[in-house]
């Protein structure tokens, strides 16, 4: 969004600001209720596809296959009781989950859906979105410390330590993202992977890809690295004290969390909306599918491949979590950065 | 470490393993019998809701009085209450169970001398109130009826009755002599032996029971 001509508060320059920030906010709004539906079908798909892997059905009751299961779960939650705990931190504890949200859902901003439609195209896009994805372990943090109950804090401090150690090791991954492409912005990104006929830098940034994805799982609290919300160990981890409206906005900021990094993955490494050159070469008609098709479909392996891996693997004893972002993901990811630099300087 | 495991982990080949064999779970068929819509299959032997089986000859419960089922009982859920009439002949006074806190072993059917116990294949009877769950001696030949409309065939024969394994010769004579239970001939009204003619208005409630035929307790001993 160019702002520049905002400023001439002056005749046609008025109206002009009121239209833009008026379709500004209609975007905003198309946006998020988008985001939010997914939220609701993703924690539908988890529970299908989770069911399936453990040869079970999943939700089967409430419509079709279940499918109505994620606005019966939202009535629940959204009639259920809000406690507070009484020791704990009043006011804190009431901000925590919505700073936790606001965090994650205001990194949808900068994130290119389709050709054109971006709601800040900002220079700074990744940067961005890194500050944004730290910024929520502050709700997090804050939520186990104000919930004043063990469980919730421990699960809060194992949040803290693992966002700091698996932070770096994701920046580093996209960096050699950023010297390919020579920018931070996610929509030249996505047009610098277009000058190659492979049209996706995951083909020679692949051991970068996988370090995000091992990183983005950590980041957003998943399995394997799902310790500050361990059930076994912590009972629910920093949300213990969290009942009704206010669980829930940890839940969607989770899930947004998760769509966010399966949207940075598929920005950064397969190409965003756009096909591989050499594909729309050889099935020319697919040229006439619009980007949003492709953007989702990428967005929706990478949510499969979350599910899949909760299906799958078991969680990490928390000292080798620890050990592996630091004594592995970091410095494999700062070689990934050396032979990318090099290889650039050599061609 | 050596080499091979280096390379193992470096290329998450157990992860992968483990990866391929949920994916193939996932195209599996799954397992669920989504019950209230499809039923899972009962097999010989289930042990269900509580029956009193109705003699066919006298159109009353087959029970002796002879104390064995609420002494084997585990959890003590049977409660039994011989009473005797003006004639001071014995008849079952009360006959209670406590499907709530019965465990379900049925002892109590491989004990009966007389079979008159079984645990029938019903096994959809919760309700609201605990009072519906707590079989008297009415309930418990009603609970035989319900069942009985529901079975094909003409005779009716518990596996529990006469366990498997165990030498038959050590069973009391009248279990010996068991027959599978007749479900055709339902005596149209309620027996009235001739002997008790002064107490017919209660005999003649379906369920009410008098007294029990002294040749089904000679038999017991």
């Amino acid at each position: 969004m160019d702002f520049s001509s905002a400023y001439q508060i002056t005749g046609s320059g008025l109206a002009d600001f009121v239209v833009r920030m008026i379709l500004l906010l209609i975007k905003i709004a198309v946006v998020i209720v988008i985001a939010m539906l997914h939220v609701a079908y993703s924690t539908w798909f988890e529970r299908k596809i989770i069911g399936h892997m453990q040869i079970r059905l999943g939700p089967m009751r409430v419509g079709p296959h279940g499918l109505l299961q994620p606005f019966a779960d939202f009535i629940k939650l959204f009639f259920k009781e809000d406690i507070i705990p009484s020791a704990g931190d009043r006011l804190v504890f009431q901000a925590a989950p919505m700073i936790a949200l606001f965090a994650t859902v205001s990194a949808l901003a900068v994130i290119p859906f389709f050709d054109d439609f971006v709601i800040a195209n900002v220079n700074v896009g990744l940067l961005y979105l890194f500050a944004m994805s730290s910024l929520s372990a502050y709700g997090i943090i804050l939520a186990g410390w104000s919930s004043n109950s063990k469980y919730a804090f421990l699960g809060g401090l194992r949040s803290s330590a693992q966002v700091i150690s698996y932070e770096i090791a994701l920046a580093l991954s996209l960096v050699g993202i950023m010297m390919l492409s020579g920018s931070l912005n996610l929509v030249d990104i996505v047009e610098a992977q277009q000058k190659h006929w492979y049209g996706m830098f995951v083909v020679i940034q692949f051991p970068a890809y996988i370090l995000f994805l091992i990183c983005a799982f950590a980041e957003t609290n998943r399995t394997p690295f799902d310790l500050p919300e361990a059930e076994s160990e912590l009972v629910a981890g920093y949300f213990v004290e969290y009942s009704g409206m206010r669980f829930a906005l940890f839940f969607l900021g989770e899930y947004i969390a998760m769509i966010i990094m399966s949207c940075i993955a598929v920005t950064c490494f397969l190409g965003g909306w756009t096909l591989p050159p050499i594909v729309i070469q050889a099935l020319p008609f697919l040229a006439f599918v619009p980007g949003i098709v492709w953007f989702l479909l990428k967005v929706y392996c990478h949510l499969f491949l979350y599910y899949w891996v909760r299906a799958t693997v078991p969680r990490f004893r928390y000292d080798h979590l620890m050990s592996l972002g630091w004594k592995v993901l970091i410095p494999v990811s700062l070689a990934n950065i050396v032979i990318t630099a090099i290889v650039k300087y050599a061609f | 470490m050596t080499i091979k495991k280096f390379i193992n982990t470096v290329l998450f080949v157990e992860i992968l393993k483990g990866m391929a064999l949920t994916f193939k779970m996932m195209l599996s068929k799954p397992v669920t019998i989504q019950y209230p819509d499809e039923k899972r299959k009962i097999y010989p032997g289930f042990r269900g809701m509580h029956a009193f089986v109705r003699d066919p000859k006298t159109g009353r419960q087959k029970c002796i009085m002879c104390m064995k089922c609420v002494n084997i009982c585990p959890s003590q859920c049977i409660t039994l209450k011989k009473g005797r009439d003006e004639n001071n002949k014995p008849f079952l006074e009360q006959y209670d169970i406590e499907a709530l806190r019965c465990i379900y072993c049925g002892y109590c059917v491989e004990v009966c001398p007389v079979c008159a116990l079984v645990l029938t294949e019903r096994y959809e009877y919760s309700a609201y109130s605990k009072q519906d769950i707590y079989f008297d001696k009415n309930r418990l030949l009603k609970n035989w009826d319900d069942y009985a409309a529901t079975l094909s065939g003409d005779t009716y024969w518990n596996k529990f009755w006469r366990p498997d394994g165990i030498d038959s010769s050590k069973m009391p004579k009248s279990k010996r002599e068991q027959a599978p239970v007749s479900l055709k001939p339902v005596l149209a009204s309620p027996y009235v032996p001739a002997s008790d003619k002064s107490t017919a208005a209660k005999v003649a409630a379906p369920d009410a029971d008098i007294q029990e035929s002294k040749e089904a307790k000679k038999e017991a001993e």
